[in-house]
């Protein structure tokens, strides 16, 4: 009788289990869908579904993904240094920059083929100084890389030269016309190059998660650093590539952020930062490190550009901050509520 | 050696009174007029407002958590403040419209919302234990968006009570001592004091060196670490109020990366991250460095664009000379 009492009972926690499993697996592809029908139902009285000026309409879509191409550049290599337990705060001012240096490049009259392999070495240098900071220096990694925030920041600042928002072009300078080529112009399907590059990366680093050593040695180190290194994973190494891997890819967005809009604005990935920290948390990756998964904060990055994007039709400009203030703490509970719990359990 | 060594705090400060020293008296030599009096006053003065934020921002890193929502609340009280207290007549202008109330019920009603914030940050860190860094980056948003919304992504300044002007533009008479700096004096003796002589201020360190025993040998630690974060927004409504009577505006881009600038004064004074090393005086020294090496920049007619570049440097210099200080003195 007390045998199957407990027996019951056992039965039904793991059926809670799973249900809250489940319930993990999935809930942030409901959100997604449910936010995209919110945004496709309001304003349906004025015009008819996938017409013109419809959240669900062709042009909308294609400038919501031309929208999206750096933070998805960016947020799948920002998941594994974050499954790892290592934060980058300074990606958008290294993008920032990076935007800067390239648009200066092509003002000048740098060659596509010689701005391109400039702009990545740039941003593996800000990947490997942050390294430096972080795993040589052993500089506490949120200090570490806001003050590099700030150091890129000044730099993209002190490029520009004074008295001007941005590397722009001018009439005795004009910018060249071809800058808009990787990351405006239309390729197939109205897409352009920089979001086939940016699926392309998000392919590789999935792969990367699941089947390389890398995946498996950021999970183990953010699962806990000194098990792994006494298991012989050279955690300084690894994670020292890891940030390399995240300041090539920021370098890559802002590259496509000055080829969207023609010129280099210092301020330009300002905030990118907390989206990448948002998309992150929105696919469940633990705040601590340990477990995570890229596709998910891939679909993480689509919520976000969702609800910018879709608010922007609602809402007035200037109640965006707190839009996104909101999405963050309730990216924060979600994960808490989700992971935390299974984690007691 | 009992009694005869100074602790690692009061090394680590005095060294940064050292360093401070060298640098002013090369900014002496090098920058024409530094050495002036009037100068040596603002250089102690003019970023009142940084070390007033310094003060709730130390003692939180003390215990190893940020606080990056301090400078979304001055905009966040600063505009509330106005708003409460604006005329509630009808008017064209929407950002002329406030709720009418006395100016004494804005400011407690305005610093309450500060507190509020303070809260959300205690409840998710002190409660749901989620890094401190996250949370507060999050209500730095929204307290900054309450602002935006507010002043409509702009700024309040008109139809205004006569008396909204009175505490920022109070001035010691005869001297440009301003009453916030005096405000801030009077703080930064009180921390000091707190620090050094309270129960509860010892028991900061505690947590911050062993969050576990501190809890284990009876402290609360929840209820602490959610005083300090109502504190350190507490301070920052202070600041914000102060700043908004001064300017007589309510402004919503207002203190817009203070929250680093606080961290790196305290990160100059040698408050360590890892927890439960730093003090209130240390901050204080490090506000003023960071003056005298910005205020010498200028002087030198650097662009103020180079600000950003040379707080990160200095920044990272200061660091790695104080660990390099403490791993002399142990060795």
């Amino acid at each position: 009788m007390k045998i199957g009492r407990e027996e019951t009972l056992r039965l039904r926690n793991e059926r809670s289990n799973t249900m809250r499993s489940n319930i993990k697996k999935f809930y942030i592809y409901v959100v997604l869908v449910l936010i995209v029908l919110v945004f496709s139902l309001v304003k349906l009285g004025q015009v008819e579904m996938f017409g013109r000026g419809h959240f669900l309409s062709p042009d909308s879509l294609i400038n919501l993904l031309r929208a999206a191409v750096p933070i998805l550049t960016l947020s799948g290599a920002f998941t594994l240094l974050m499954i790892s337990g290592y934060i980058d705060l300074s990606v958008g001012s290294a993008m920032s920059l990076s935007a800067v240096v390239f648009a200066l490049m092509i003002l000048n009259g740098f060659p596509f083929i010689l701005a391109l392999p400039i702009t990545l070495v740039l941003g593996v240098a800000f990947g490997f100084l942050n390294g430096l900071l972080v795993m040589k220096l052993r500089i506490t990694p949120v200090i570490a890389t806001l003050v590099t925030l700030n150091l890129f920041k000044g730099i993209a600042l002190l490029i520009v030269p004074h008295g001007l928002s941005a590397i722009k072009g001018s009439a005795a300078l004009p910018m060249p016309a071809w800058i808009n080529d990787y990351a405006r112009t239309e390729v197939v399907l109205g897409l352009p190059w920089a979001f086939f590059v940016a699926v392309l990366i998000i392919a590789v680093l999935i792969i990367i998660q699941k089947r390389t050593i890398l995946g498996k040695y950021a999970a183990a180190i953010g699962g806990n650093r000194t098990a792994a290194e006494l298991s012989g994973i050279n955690a300084v190494k690894w994670v020292w590539l890891l940030y390399i891997i995240v300041g090539l890819f920021a370098a890559c967005a802002g590259m496509a952020r000055a080829s969207y809009m023609s010129l280099g604005d210092p301020l330009s990935g300002d905030g990118m930062e907390l989206d990448c920290i948002i998309a992150v948390l929105l696919g469940g990756t633990a705040f601590s490190g340990g477990e995570g998964s890229v596709a998910k904060t891939i679909i993480g990055a689509l919520i976000i550009m969702c609800v910018t994007t879709g608010l922007m039709t609602v809402i007035p400009a200037f109640w965006q901050v707190m839009a996104k203030g909101s999405v963050l703490i309730a990216a924060v509970v979600l994960n808490h509520l989700l992971v935390r719990e299974k984690v007691k359990a | 050696m009992i009694g005869g060594r100074m602790s690692n705090e009061s090394f680590i400060t005095l060294f940064m009174i050292g360093v401070l020293v060298v640098l002013f008296g090369v900014s002496c030599a090098i920058v024409p007029r530094f050495y002036l009096p009037q100068n040596m006053i603002n250089l102690l003065t003019n970023n009142w407002y940084i070390i007033m934020l310094g003060i709730g921002v130390t003692f939180l890193l003390i215990t190893g958590n940020f606080d990056m929502s301090v400078g979304g609340v001055i905009a966040m009280t600063g505009v509330l403040s106005v708003w409460f207290c604006q005329d509630a007549t009808a008017s064209q202008n929407a950002l002329a419209v406030g709720l009418g109330l006395p100016y004494g019920v804005a400011i407690a009603l305005a610093l309450l919302c500060a507190m509020g914030i303070g809260a959300i940050n205690a409840f998710f860190i002190a409660r749901l234990k989620v890094p401190s860094i996250i949370i507060t980056l999050g209500t730095m948003m929204i307290a900054r968006g309450v602002a935006q919304i507010v002043a409509q992504g702009a700024q309040r300044n008109t139809s205004l009570p006569d008396v909204f002007g009175v505490l920022g533009g109070l001035a010691i008479p005869g001297m440009s001592v301003k009453l916030s700096v005096l405000v801030m004096a009077v703080l930064i003796v009180a921390a000091f004091v707190f620090e050094k002589k309270t129960v509860a201020g010892r028991r900061t360190y505690l947590i911050g060196a062993n969050s576990v025993a501190a809890r284990l040998s009876g402290v609360n630690v929840r209820r602490h670490l959610t005083s300090l974060f109502i504190i350190s927004s507490l301070l920052a409504g202070i600041t914000g109020i102060l700043l908004s009577s001064e300017f007589k505006a309510g402004g919503s881009s207002r203190a817009m990366g203070y929250e680093f600038d606080a961290l790196v004064i305290s990160l100059l004074g040698g408050v360590s991250i890892a927890g439960g090393f730093g003090s209130v005086l240390g901050m204080f020294v490090g506000a003023v460095i960071l003056s005298v090496v910005t205020s010498a920049a200028t002087g030198l007619l650097l662009s103020p664009d180079w600000q950003f570049t040379l707080k990160g440097i200095v920044t990272f210099l200061a660091i790695l000379a104080q660990r390099f200080a403490l791993d002399k003195r142990k060795g």
